[in-house]
Order: structure tokens, then sequence, then C-alpha cells
């Protein structure tokens, strides 16, 4: 047991933060985001200091690629970096053009990123697919929760199969890679609101300084640190059914929280696009509804744990 | 980062389940019910902490100068949650071992660590704790108890409440104020006070908890030996604030709420609701309030490792546990249904342990405050 991260790890975290600076976060995801547009400079970026294949890399694996994903959220990237570099070799074992993108079978609503991915991964049950996404068969999406989101018009056995079992495969990375990004948003929401109630000022005192206020903020400090563990456990052991079912489950419940207790404690200006907060609560709300949403997490987690034998059913 | 157990850690945790199944009667889990107050577990943790300490297990965690193996936190930890998974046969005794030793290591006489630290490792003696007083509560540092110094006694007098394990308790780990013009934290001493000391009343609280959990300790010129007094007069606040942050996590409560949750998922199978969604959901809410609450406790045992001084790590993982006894007993009355509320059932001893969670050992309003104190750099104004 150990939960400092090594050297190396440190390391690759920092250079991924010092490129993230320079290449991502709020205003730039915000700018994007009235372009409707894909970060494709940032995806660029990321690929050339070789963090997109982290998950396979001779030193590196699944863990880095799951720290990595946290930041790349943390700095409001707007890249399919979970699906591309965490879910896609979770699955394939190997990369895949990008971005990908992540569907359910017959579920043709919206998806994140699906008006710019080349690849796509679907969950059809035992069974995963994995499909060209041909230029002209998706269609833009306009959202408001931030991410780039498009339709995918899926055809019947269109495809590869991955094979039986790929389904369960897909899922359970899918699922870390979702607490992850969950996480990092999380904790930009997290530090934006904490900044703001000691700077802002009423009563003749930081607002920061009530505990009504300061009780709100600790605990949903508890619950992103709970996911923080949960999610880093699931993915060093590789995505165990429980544990990667674990981790989005409560990240997807501290989301929840997260979102109502920031922008309840930056007022009005929180809801403004001129403050960075709606970036990442926004979409917190879009991720947290995604496989299914939190209800669909949790029944997982216990079917994980304790289905019987005839109980254990494959999704969707 | 690395989440798995090292080899020899899991071998550890084996022979202790081994130990365990071997040495726990079989009506072990109907006797726990009764509560760790009560007659019947005082008298059984003196016997089991006793095979314990024959296999070298009951103060591992120790230095080998008291007797210890030098144990790692992480081998402490799975001690804790392996007695606590089976409803904490050393009843009291993790209190002696975890910082009540470790505080006499530390601040005692020679003298003190000849007659209570021997006595501790051989699971021979029971403590009680005298801290809280009908005016400090949370606000522990309003003690009012008074001891006036009378040749080579101190003459005791006040009194103390919610002291639990008072049941067969030999000792009791005491703060008092020794200088009557003293405010807050200053002036406040430790004394390491025999029971039978006269001038010491007892008084059961009874309360919905359980059998002898709470009482009330009255002091009326009860003579306390100056021997008895822990470290300087004066600077009992010290003490007591290095034996708690000795303590940390505390005891692995979620390690038994792990167990009650597997057991309420069985009898909601065996009921059929199985398939129900919404019981499904329930039950994995719970379960990620309990693997929340374990992997935090982990991250604070993962800091003691690294010999780092205590943070609000530890209050973070406080509030996660309480959040996960309440899950846990919510879901026990409402799964194991009517049968819970008949006193003796495993939902109702279970609800009956886990309803003092946000309460006992510091409320989850003051964890609350010191994360945000400490953690978050919140002003305090």
């Amino acid at each position: 047991m150990d939960f400092e991260p090594s050297d190396d790890q440190r390391a690759i975290c920092e250079a991924a933060d010092a490129l993230l600076a320079q290449h991502a976060g709020p205003a730039r995801a915000a700018a994007l985001d009235s372009a409707g547009g894909y970060d494709h400079e940032l995806d660029a970026a990321l690929a050339s200091a070789g963090f997109s294949e982290a998950a396979l890399g001779p030193e590196t694996g699944f863990l880095e690629a799951t720290l990595l994903c946290r930041a790349v959220a943390r700095a409001a990237g707007c890249v399919a970096f979970g699906a591309s570099a965490l879910v896609a070799p979770g699955v394939t074992g190997r990369a895949l053009p990008g971005p990908v993108a992540l569907a359910r079978l017959h579920d043709d609503a919206p998806i994140r990123f699906g008006a710019d991915a080349k690849s796509l991964l679907l969950d059809c049950g035992d069974e995963a697919r994995l499909l060209r996404i041909e230029p002209g068969t998706a269609t833009r999406v306009r959202t408001n929760f931030m991410w780039p989101m498009g339709r995918v018009k899926q055809v019947a056995g269109a495809g590869t199969s991955l094979g039986g079992g790929s389904g369960a495969k897909l899922r359970r990375w899918w699922r870390v890679a979702l607490a992850a990004e969950l996480l990092g948003a999380m904790e930009s929401a997290l530090a934006i609101t904490l900044d703001y109630v000691k700077r802002r000022r009423q009563f003749g005192r930081a607002i920061g300084s009530f505990q009504a206020v300061q009780h709100r903020l600790a605990l949903a400090t508890v619950m992103v640190e709970g996911t923080r563990w949960l999610t880093y456990e699931a993915a060093a052991r590789g995505a165990p059914d429980e544990s990667a079912a674990l981790a989005a489950a409560h990240a997807a419940d501290a989301a929840q929280l997260v979102f109502r207790e920031t922008h309840q404690l930056t007022g009005a200006m929180g809801y403004t696009r001129e403050h960075p907060l709606h970036v990442f609560s926004m979409r917190l709300a879009a991720l947290r509804q995604e496989m299914g949403g939190l209800a669909a997490q949790r029944r997982e987690v216990a079917r994980a744990r304790w289905a019987s034998a005839e109980g254990a059913r494959s999704e969707p | 980062m690395d989440f798995e157990w090292s080899p020899d850690d899991a071998r550890f945790r084996e022979a202790l389940r081994q130990f365990l199944d071997d040495e726990l009667p079989p009506d072990w889990e109907e006797l726990s019910r009764h509560g760790p107050g009560s007659d019947v577990q005082a008298a059984f943790s003196r016997g089991f902490c006793a095979k314990l300490a024959e296999r070298g297990w009951l103060t591992q965690s120790w230095p080998r100068a008291y007797g210890g193996a030098d144990a790692t936190p992480w081998r402490h930890a799975i001690l804790s949650e392996e007695m606590w998974r089976r409803g904490e046969p050393r009843g009291s005794q993790y209190m002696n071992v975890n910082w009540i030793g470790p505080a006499i290591m530390k601040f005692g006489s020679e003298a003190q660590k000849r007659l209570h630290l021997e006595r501790i490792s051989r699971g021979a003696v029971l403590w009680c704790q005298g801290f809280s007083e009908p005016e400090a509560g949370s606000d522990l540092a309003a003690l009012r108890t008074q001891a006036l110094r009378d040749g080579d006694d101190y003459v005791v007098n006040g009194s103390k409440i919610w002291t639990s394990y008072v049941n067969g308790a030999e000792f009791c780990f005491l703060l008092v104020r020794t200088d009557p013009s003293s405010k807050r934290n200053k002036g406040i001493t430790v004394l390491l006070a025999p029971m039978d000391a006269p001038g010491i009343e007892v008084r059961e609280i009874p309360s919905v908890v359980g059998e002898r959990y709470f009482h009330e300790l009255f002091f009326a010129d009860a003579r306390i030996p100056v021997a008895c007094r822990l470290g300087p007069e004066g600077e009992g606040w010290d003490v007591v604030s290095y034996a708690l942050a000795y303590e940390r996590v505390g005891a692995m409560r979620y390690a038994r709420a792990a167990l009650m949750l597997d057991a309420i998922a069985a009898h909601a199978q065996a009921r059929g609701l199985a398939d129900d969604p919404g019981v499904q959901e329930k039950l994995g809410a719970a379960r990620a309030a309990v693997e929340a609450a374990r992997v935090l406790s982990y991250r604070v045992i993962d800091l003691r490792a690294r010999g780092s001084a205590p943070t609000a790590d530890t209050n973070v993982a406080r509030v996660a546990g309480t959040l996960c006894e309440n899950a846990v007993s919510d879901l026990a009355l409402e799964l194991f249904g009517p049968d819970a509320l008949e006193y003796g059932h495993a939902g109702d001893a279970y609800f009956r342990l886990a309803m003092t969670a946000g309460v006992a050992v510091g409320t989850t309003e003051i964890n609350l405050n010191l994360i945000a104190g400490r953690m978050l750099d919140l002003p305090r104004e």
C-alpha cells in the first residue's frame, strides 16, 4: 500500500499541468464552446508529448493514463482524452484513430464528441463493437453543457465486434475514465468556489468565514477526496467490476453535491459566462448522467458485489 | 502508488482471521450484540486480549523496547479492521493499545511505565477516559473538574459525563484542572486515576444505545496520588493532544459496516428483492459510502506510515466513516424490516452501534470545522 505518487508519476503530472496551462484552461474551453468546436490543437500537443499513449507505454500504464485524464479534465481540456487514452486501449489493447467517442447500442441520444469523433466504441451488451464514423454521418447538437456533442446514426451490426466479454471491459474502463473526468472537474469547481468565498465580503466579513458555508465546502471535500482514491485504486487494479463501479457511483454522487454547492455559494456570479465556474459545473452535470447516471452506477455496484450467478446480467 | 497488500500483510490478515474463527465462541455474534459496555463483553475482552497478547499481536504496533514488535501502521490497521469486522472482541482495550499506552510511553515516569505498560500488553487491564463534562463537550477546554494539591495527593472534585467502558475499568485517563485560576487549555493536567479511589462514584445513564453505554463519574474529595499524574502539571492539554493525534483515524468502524451490509444484501436476496432496482440502488449507495470510508482511512494510515505530521485528512476520514455508518444503519432497519425492531436482532444491534457515529470521539461539526480551517484554509473571523 502506498498512496503517494512515485517520482515518475509526479514528473508526468507536472509536465502535463505545464502543457495544459499553455494549451487548455476554462477561458479556452469557453471560447471553443461558442465556436462549437473540438480542441484538435490540444489533442496534438498531448499526443506529441506522449501523454495520449501513457496507458500502453513501456514505463507507464493505466494508472498514469488515469492521472492524466484527471489533469486534462481539471484544466477543462476540450478533448476526448478519457475515451481515447484510457477506454480505447483498455478495450482493444491499442490506440484507435481519434477522437474516440463512446455510446450505448440503440441509444442515438447526443453523446460527447459525437460530431468530432473518427472512431466509436459501442456498448452492445456482451460485446463491444468498433465503428468508423464517416464524415457527414454525425450531426452536431447545440448544448449548454460545455462539451462538444453530437448524434451518431447507429446501423445494426455495423463495424467490427471486439469479441465476447468486450462489452463488460468497455463499461469498466468507461466508468474509470468517467470517474477521473468527474474528479478533475470537481476539483476545479471547488477551487474556484473556495477562492470566491475567501474574497467575497458581505456583512463586513468574507462569506467563507461563515460556518454554514464552511461546512458545505468541507463536506464536498470529503466526497471529492473519496472519489480520488476510489478512482486511483480502480485504475491501479485494472478496473475490476466492483471497483470501477464504486469509483463511478461515488463520483456521480459527489458531482451532484459539488454542482449544487458551488453554484449556491458563488451566487448569481457563478451563472455568468464571464465567471469560470460554469465550464466545470455544466460539464459535471453532463458527465454525471452518462452511462445511465447515478442510479445506474449504484445498481452496478450492487450487481458487481452481490449478484448471484443467475442474477448476473449484462448491460444494457 | 500501490493499492495492493504486500504478501506478508495478506498472510497476517489470513492468520488473524483463522485465529478469530478458532478463538471466538460459537455464540460470540450474539454476545457482541449486547454492546461494548455490557458485563459479558467487558469480561470477555480480558480473556480474549490475553490470547491476542500470547500471539504477540495485542501490542504489535508498540516499539520493541516496550514489548511490541514495531509493526507498521498498515499492520496495525489490518488488526483494527479484522477486530471491528467481528464486533471488536477487544472491547475497550483497543484504547489502551492505540493511545493510552503510547501516551504513557511518551510522558510517563519509569514507575508509571512499569505499572501500566506491562499490564496493558498482557491484555489484563481495562481503562475508561474521563474527558467530557456537562459543560464541556465539543468544547473540551471548558472543563472544570478541579484537582487541588494537598501533600502527596490531588483532591479531585467535579464530574465527568458520557463516559463509556466504565464497566470493570481499573483506571481512568482523567482530565482535570489543577490551576483554578486558569482558563481554556492552560492549567489542565492528566491523571491516571485508579477507579477504586474513595470518593469516585459511578452512575449509569440509561440510554437507547445499549447496556452500560454512558456513565457519569462523580468526584467528591477523591484523593489521587500525585504519582498518578501523567506529564507535568498544567500541561495536560499537550499530553491529550499527542494522545489523540496518535489515535488519528481511530477505530476502523467501516469494517463492521461492510460486513453488516453484506448480511443485509444476503437478507434482501433471500426475500426475493435482489432484482428490485430501488433496493439495488440503495445497497450500491451504501456500499460506495463504506468503500469511500475505507480508502480515506487508508490515506490517513499511509500518511502515518510515511511519518508525516497529523493533517485534516483524519477529519475527512472520520466524516466519511459517519456517512458510511449512517447509510448502512438506515438500510439495516429498512431491509431487515420489523424483525430488526426486536432487541438483540443483528439489525437492532448495528443500528445502536451506528447511531452515535456522528457524535462519539468528536462530532461531525467539529470535524468539518477542522477540514475548513486546516485543509481549505477558510478564514475564522
